[in-house]
């Protein structure tokens, strides 16, 4: 016979006491976080004084000069910028453990604004179509532009940016209209704009459910083809004969593995150093983990599958696109991505002791951000040093694979300055939005209950739709 | 889920056992439409052993029709098992708990009726003989490198992992029907199936590890079979449109697809035909039409990017392949009719709720996705072929013969039969799931609200 069991106080109180704790917590800036807003902020006027250094040095003609620079765009692209879908993902089907970990991942929606910035200049460094290099857009003189990929690169990025802006404002508009009611001075003031005249009627929560909805299936959209585009119009055609269908979807695929590993080394920190220790526990950590662990077999299965067709192919441009790309100057490289993306996630998060941890994950993430970072200076450093005049349709060059390509200081410091300037901007809107989303831990509070199951004690979660 | 009816556990035995101790009225009609339609095919069969395989419509550069077209559809559809039944279970999906094993036997016969595929498309079936290498003193060597030479590796492997996978599920319900047949032979053979199964702490927890490790262990069979049989087409460089790095993930999210709509069939047949609409609700429908939403649109995705990398080559000939495919009778219609039926037909109607909750809309649609999926395979496989070489002098001449026909039919029957033949020995919705299903259901108080609750797994 089903029985009602009675909702009380959750692990954090009643709905209020956890509102109360979470504006509190929000309002608290501490030393360790002034620190390292400090030392961020002068890496990433380095990386910036690095940017103009090399424009003003190599100009945008030289494509070898700007393999670190697209390395590094791509990077914060698949890594900040797909830990939203770590939100949107669990979000959709409705799994409980996601809500202290929404938030934390919406906000590297932040990130669009570095990304899109980084991005203006691969646009000047992309030359048009005028070479005959492949395109989606199938130029031909006087039919259409020839820096339609340029275009349609620059407003796919920037509609990215947007949606995961909207996505992180509508998410936290019950938010802030708990900070706007429980905090006074500036914060108050923030808050109130942005909160729209949030009051929490049954309409307005229907409406960003709704929106949150549509935003976050968008946002998945626009990440897959923004990296379609990227692929398509600023990878692949630098390298004559790189023809790989499966690729635009492995680049965005990396996304979600890295977009995991971001969110899971964004809580450890929350969890360590931010005082949010008792709303990131184990569950959290132990979702994330497998999420990474099948992500980890998923970007094996993916590589093999392209790599397999090309070395039973050997057709002359796979040949010399498996020699650039793995077996030749960039063969360290690539073990090295091999081990860090692949196989330590895998034999350590296979492994319960590890895996059902809450410092197991994170660390394994480290591990896969390295060698994601690792992934995208093999593959666009070594496009990107293919000579330019590179005959896109001739025979192709199997003994010219370019020497490997080692980074520079300019290049060191802007790889080092964006990376830093996208963890900046994600710490300064923790500042103004909180990190843990009340509204879901409320949530949380009203549909979760522990009751007796015979000898034990059972978690009970409603499901109210 | 919303929808839900407390049976009690007298009550679910007696409703999910009614087609083993008893038998539908129309279970005996159908049963012999598809032994006549498999006789018929053996019939045929007879003839091709006879013959020889050129009575099939396959000849130079067609080398692959029907057959091949028909295993790769079936191998599809054998992924619906592995894709409701672990996946499911491993992230815990509550919906899954009633179509589980319908899921998981579909998996059984439709693996036996691509196998069979392979055995017609040889010809000279005796011949299979010479893929393993079990004697060396014979000097035949199989070419290791050669993904046939993996093929019967993967499939054997995922034949036997699916039905470890079937029976280790059953082995509660085996008990159950144990207890409560009457004769002495069939009481003999539940009790042997059953292994001594009393239900004790320790076999349940044994039963369920076992389910858990099942599962993960057969999702990397699951992929590498539908890859390896993909790369049965990619690995070939001179087939145009075949060499392409995206058919193996290409190939497993059409099967998922197919598969999955072809679960969302059987549940319709199901809750019609042995009368389980208190176990199949609207809201498992809703359930797998959204997660169906979700895999067609991904699938389409993959489409795309196979599509479109074609002409990004800008290569002629294969420019040439897919203005053929899609302008050229008859792959033209054909291609128009895939993928209108494959997508953009049923994901539409799916995004309609009151269609996500109607068996027969759901059954429509998902005939629709198989209609699509089946051309699709068709069209991989046969346009390529059939445009092989600039030099070959005879081109698109492949019509199917009615042996291919028949055959083809006969994989439809035997699934059909086989499924028909499982639920008269063997119940098609998993009673202990269900059970737990009931035992781990509960209900909260949110304000003025009852809402539905589990208890976490």
């Amino acid at each position: 016979m089903t029985h009602i069991s009675q909702n009380s106080a959750s692990d954090h109180g009643t709905s209020n006491d956890v509102t109360l704790d979470l504006v509190n917590r929000h309002s608290h800036t501490g030393n360790l976080f002034r620190i390292s807003a400090v030392i961020l902020s002068i890496l990433f006027v380095l990386g910036i004084a690095g940017f103009v250094l090399r424009i003003t040095t190599d100009g945008t003609s030289n494509n070898d000069k700007w393999g670190y620079y697209a390395a590094v765009f791509a990077f914060i692209l698949t890594t900040a910028q797909g830990a939203p879908m770590v939100a949107i993902a669990p979000r959709i089907v409705k799994a409980h453990w996601r809500r202290s970990t929404s938030r934390a991942a919406e906000l590297w929606a932040l990130s669009g604004f570095i990304t899109t910035l980084v991005f203006v200049p691969l646009i000047f460094v992309l030359p048009g179509l005028e070479d005959g290099r492949r395109s989606f857009w199938f130029y031909h003189e006087g039919e259409v532009a020839r820096y339609i990929p340029h275009y349609v690169g620059a407003l796919s990025v920037v509609a990215m940016a947007l949606a995961g802006l909207f996505l992180l404002w509508v998410s936290s508009l019950p938010d802030l209209a708990y900070i706007r009611d429980h905090q006074t001075g500036w914060r108050q003031k923030w808050a109130k704009v942005f909160a729209r005249g949030w009051q929490g009627t049954s309409w307005q929560w229907f409406m960003v459910n709704h929106r949150m909805g549509i935003l976050g299936a968008f946002y998945f959209m626009m990440l897959v083809f923004t990296h379609f585009v990227i692929v398509a119009d600023f990878l692949m055609p630098f390298v004559p004969g790189w023809i790989d269908a499966l690729f635009p979807a492995t680049h965005a695929f990396n996304a979600l593995q890295g977009g995991v590993a971001t969110v899971l080394v964004t809580l450890f920190v929350m969890r360590k150093f931010g005082g949010y220790s008792d709303f990131i526990q184990f569950d959290q950590m132990w979702g994330l983990g497998k999420l990474l662990l099948a992500t980890s077999l998923l970007w094996i299965w993916f590589s093999f599958s392209s790599f397999m067709i090309f070395w039973f192919g050997k057709k002359p441009n796979e040949l010399y696109t498996l020699d650039l790309l793995m077996t030749g100057p960039y063969l360290w490289l690539f073990i090295a991505v091999f081990i860090l993306v692949f196989i330590v996630p895998f034999f350590t998060l296979i492994w319960n002791p590890v895996r059902r941890s809450t410092w197991g994950p994170p660390l394994i993430a480290c591990f896969v951000l390295v060698g994601t970072l690792f992934d995208r200076i093999r593959l666009y450093v070594a496009a990107y040093s293919v000579p330019a005049d590179a005959d896109m349709h001739g025979p192709i060059p199997l003994d010219l694979v370019p020497a490997a390509v080692y980074p520079d200081v300019f290049d060191i410091l802007i790889t080092i300055g964006v990376i830093a300037g996208a963890v900046l901007i994600y710490m300064l809107g923790t500042r103004l939005i909180p990190v843990i989303n009340i509204w879901e831990q409320r949530e949380l509070s009203i549909y979760q209950v522990h009751k007796r199951f015979h000898r034990t004690e059972v978690q009970v979660l409603g499901k109210p739709e | 889920m919303q929808e839900y009816i407390e049976h009690g556990p007298k009550k679910i035995n007696r409703d999910l056992l009614a087609g083993v101790l008893g038998l539908p009225r129309w279970w005996m009609p159908i049963a012999s439409v598809a032994l006549l339609v498999i006789l018929i095919a053996m019939c045929a069969y007879g003839w091709e052993l006879n013959r020889g395989i050129g009575v099939a419509g396959i000849n130079r550069p067609v080398y692959w029709g029907f057959y091949l077209a028909n295993f790769v559809f079936w191998i599809g559809i054998s992924h619906a098992g592995i894709m409701v039944s672990a996946i499911l279970r491993l992230t815990q999906a509550e919906w899954r708990r009633p179509v589980t094993r319908a899921a998981e036997v579909l998996t059984l016969f439709s693996l036996l009726a691509a196998l069979s595929n392979i055995f017609f498309h040889l010809g000279r079936p005796w011949r299979f003989l010479w893929i393993p290498p079990y004697d060396f003193a014979r000097g035949v060597w199989p070419n290791v490198r050669s993904p046939f030479i993996w093929d019967p590796s993967a499939i054997g492997t995922y034949l036997i992992g699916s039905s470890l996978f079937v029976f280790i599920a059953l082995i509660p319900d085996l008990a159950v029907i144990r207890d409560r047949v009457s004769g002495k032979t069939a009481k003999r053979v539940y009790g042997f199936l059953s292994l001594g199964w009393r239900g004790t702490p320790r076999q349940w927890k044994l039963q369920t590890v076992a389910g858990i490790l099942l599962s993960a262990l057969v999702l990397p069979v699951f992929v590498s079979v539908h890859s390896i049989v993909s790369w049965d087409f990619a690995v070939n460089v001179s087939v145009e449109g075949w060499h392409s790095t995206i058919f193996a993930p290409y190939f497993i999210i059409g099967a998922i697809h197919s598969g999955v709509s072809a679960v969302a069939m059987v549940m319709a047949l199901m809750v019609w035909g042995w009368k389980l609409e208190n176990y199949i609700t609207r809201d498992h429908f809703d359930a797998i039409g959204r997660l169906l939403i979700v895999v067609a649109t991904t699938w389409f995705f993959f489409f795309a990017l196979e599509f479109f990398y074609a002409i990004y080559t800008l290569e002629d000939p294969e420019i040439a392949l897919r203005t053929m495919q899609v302008f050229e009778w008859p792959y033209g219609p054909m291609f128009f009719v895939f993928i209108v039926a494959s997508y953009f037909i049923p994901v539409p109607l799916w995004l309609l709720k009151n269609v996500r909750r109607s068996p027969m809309g759901m059954f429509l649609t998902t005939i629709s996705v198989n209609i699509g999926m089946w051309l699709e395979r068709f069209l991989i496989i046969i346009p390529g072929l059939a445009r092989k070489t600039p030099f070959t002098f005879d081109w698109g001449t492949y019509h199917p013969s009615i042996v291919e026909i028949s055959l083809v039919c006969f994989t439809f029957a035997f699934v059909t039969l086989g499924v028909l033949v499982f639920s008269k020995f063997f119940p098609l919705v998993p009673i202990f799931d269900v059970k737990e299903g009931e035992v781990f259901r509960d209900e909260i108080k949110v304000g003025r609200r009852t809402v539905p609750a589990s208890i976490r797994e």
